[in-house]
């Protein structure tokens, strides 16, 4: 791995056949070391790799530059440098600003900003900024003592990595940084050989400082940094006072995919897959004052779409939300980022939340139910039959 | 003296060609019963022209009425125009080309207006369906907005990423306890 970093460097460097030379000495039987013992790589520590890996991304370890290398190979050690990133989300205390850039959106791209606070064992507070305004959203606090809640940093969780494992293949890219700190870097391949994301993992403790997100195209389509990170055990104490809100409603626990496959049989629709490679992974149920909601989350390990279903019809009037036509379906997005979107088909409300690609999303509307309008003949049967009713005296 | 007979009527309806109107013009001047009589028809002609104007909806029968004045037909005034005026019938071979190429009015135009008649309920009825049809099937249950803020923070929590949230988020949770009975 460490061998094939120094001939990447030196056909985009050109360095002198001497620095190769030396490189190479040092490299090979790291390389060879990692590759006969997964084991061995995964225990070695980052410190360790740093040291004996030049880093192939630049002085710091941010390659803006849409991809072009070939894909490295799959690495156990980046297997695992993501499962304690996911851990670290939970299990550190920390407190920072995320700014979560996407493109590709319905509308061009949203830029959103946060603040947040989370205390070891799974207590996070959040508090988003309204995109181009100085307002700010109420506190949010998510209690998730028992770790239920795949609750991560940039993305970064149990089951996401799992699922990224699934779908791609992850390879340790070496050392970098990040928000001035000490970074790993781990990215994520298609089997096409296309780079599809790049993730900035903290030297010491393995929160996840940026990630990148590429589409087939290798354009970047989200970015997301964690800046101005301070870990301390206190973190919480610093959130903003005046009692967080719970605008969430009483969730169940995560469902697991089994279980919301067999809520079909009650009329649900329960898919066990989306286009785009989408899995289900989890999924949730909650009562509102108009009925049941069903939450249905699927993944690739990248891109994520929520599914909300609710038995009933859409309201005449859509405060805040505007007509669009997707996948050649007139559907309703949600002002200002259209980043949800929500139709009515056969009795059901469905909505839609995604971060994914805008092809993605297409692909996930066009599969998702939908009315068609009745056809000429059609109409004219449904409305011999009303008028007919109406004229019944007996109806 | 020879009367003008049913060329009266003809004269009235301006049926006649030149040198004939002339002769019946110099027959109406010097005599008397015809053109009391030639009065009388077009008084009656008048009246009912001013009936159909007034009485739309009676029509068909001002038409056939106006039908009855006019040439052509066997009607029965204008045999008893001719039963009054017997003599000669120079214009007997003339009603005969008029039966025979004339026929008489009632027929075609109560076709006509039947069939506008059943036109007119097609197209009413059609158009009628078309537009009840519309709107798709009304299905129970209640009127939702979907509530952004709430599916948002679910979302953000799936994802593992922070809540995202709209300006309108907070009316959406509202509208949303909005149902239907």
């Amino acid at each position: 791995m460490f061998a094939f970093n120094c001939s990447v460097t030196r056909r985009r460097d050109a360095r002198p056949p001497v620095l190769l030379t030396a490189a190479l000495a040092v490299a090979v039987p790291g390389f060879l070391v990692t590759a006969c013992s997964g084991q061995t790589a995964v225990s070695a520590s980052p410190q360790e790799i740093t040291a004996s890996a030049p880093a192939s991304t630049g002085a710091t370890g941010s390659p803006n530059a849409p991809p072009q290398e070939a894909r490295r190979p799959a690495s156990a050690l980046a297997a695992h440098l993501l499962t304690q990133a996911a851990q670290a989300a939970v299990l550190t205390s920390y407190q920072g600003e995320e700014i979560i850039s996407h493109w590709g959106t319905a509308n061009g791209g949203s830029v959103l900003v946060s603040d947040i606070w989370h205390a070891s064992g799974g207590q996070t507070i959040t508090q988003t900024l309204t995109a181009g305004t100085a307002a700010s959203s109420e506190p949010y606090l998510s209690s998730d003592t028992d770790g239920q809640w795949p609750e991560g940093v940039l993305g970064v969780t149990t089951q996401l990595v799992r699922l990224l494992e699934t779908h791609y293949v992850v390879a340790y890219a070496g050392a970098g940084s990040a928000d001035n700190r000490t970074a790993q870097i781990v990215e994520a391949w298609r089997e096409n050989g296309s780079l599809a994301a790049r993730f900035w993992l903290d030297d010491a403790t393995k929160l996840p400082l940026e990630r990148e997100v590429f589409d087939t195209a290798a354009h970047v389509i989200s970015e997301d940094v964690f800046i101005n990170v301070r870990f301390s055990k206190l973190a919480p104490a610093a959130a903003p006072a005046g009692g967080p809100s719970d605008p969430q409603g009483p969730w169940t626990d995560p469902l697991p995919a089994g279980q919301l496959l067999a809520l079909r049989a009650s009329g649900w629709l329960v898919p066990p897959e989306l286009p785009g490679g989408l899995s289900l992974f989890t999924g949730a149920q909650t009562q509102t004052t108009t009925g049941t909601v069903l939450d249905l989350g699927y993944s690739d390990g990248l891109s994520v779409v929520s599914v909300f279903e609710q038995r009933g019809n859409l309201a005449a009037k859509l405060a805040g939300w505007q007509k669009v036509t997707m996948a050649g379906h007139v559907i309703y997005a949600a002002e200002p980022d259209q980043r949800s979107l929500t139709w009515a088909s056969r009795g059901m409300v469905y909505t839609v939340m995604a971060d994914a690609p805008a092809q993605t999303v297409d692909t996930v509307i066009k599969a998702l139910p939908h009315d068609t309008p009745p056809g000429f003949w059609k109409r004219m049967s449904h409305g011999f039959a009303r008028l007919a009713s109406w004229v019944n005296p007996f109806g | 003296m020879t009367h003008l007979g049913d060329r009266l009527s003809a004269l009235v309806d301006g049926e006649l060609d030149g040198a004939e109107r002339d002769r019946a013009y110099a027959h109406l001047a010097s005599c008397e019963q015809c053109r009391t009589e030639a009065a009388e028809l077009r008084a009656l002609k008048q009246k009912l022209s001013t009936l159909l104007s007034r009485a739309p909806a009676e029509a068909a029968m001002t038409r056939r009425l106006i039908a009855m004045t006019g040439p052509g037909g066997p009607l029965p005034p204008r045999r008893r125009l001719l039963r009054l005026a017997p003599g000669p019938r120079p214009a007997s071979r003339r009603g005969t080309r008029r039966e025979t190429t004339r026929p008489g009015p009632r027929g075609p135009v109560r076709r006509r207006y039947l069939v506008l008649s059943a036109v007119s309920l097609v197209v009413g009825l059609s158009t009628a369906a078309f537009t009840a049809g519309g709107g798709g099937e009304a299905t129970p249950g209640p009127r939702i907005t979907p509530p952004v803020e709430m599916y948002s923070v679910q979302h953000a929590i799936t994802t593992g990423e922070v809540p995202f949230t709209g300006p309108s988020a907070r009316a959406s949770v509202a509208d949303s306890d909005a149902t239907q009975p």
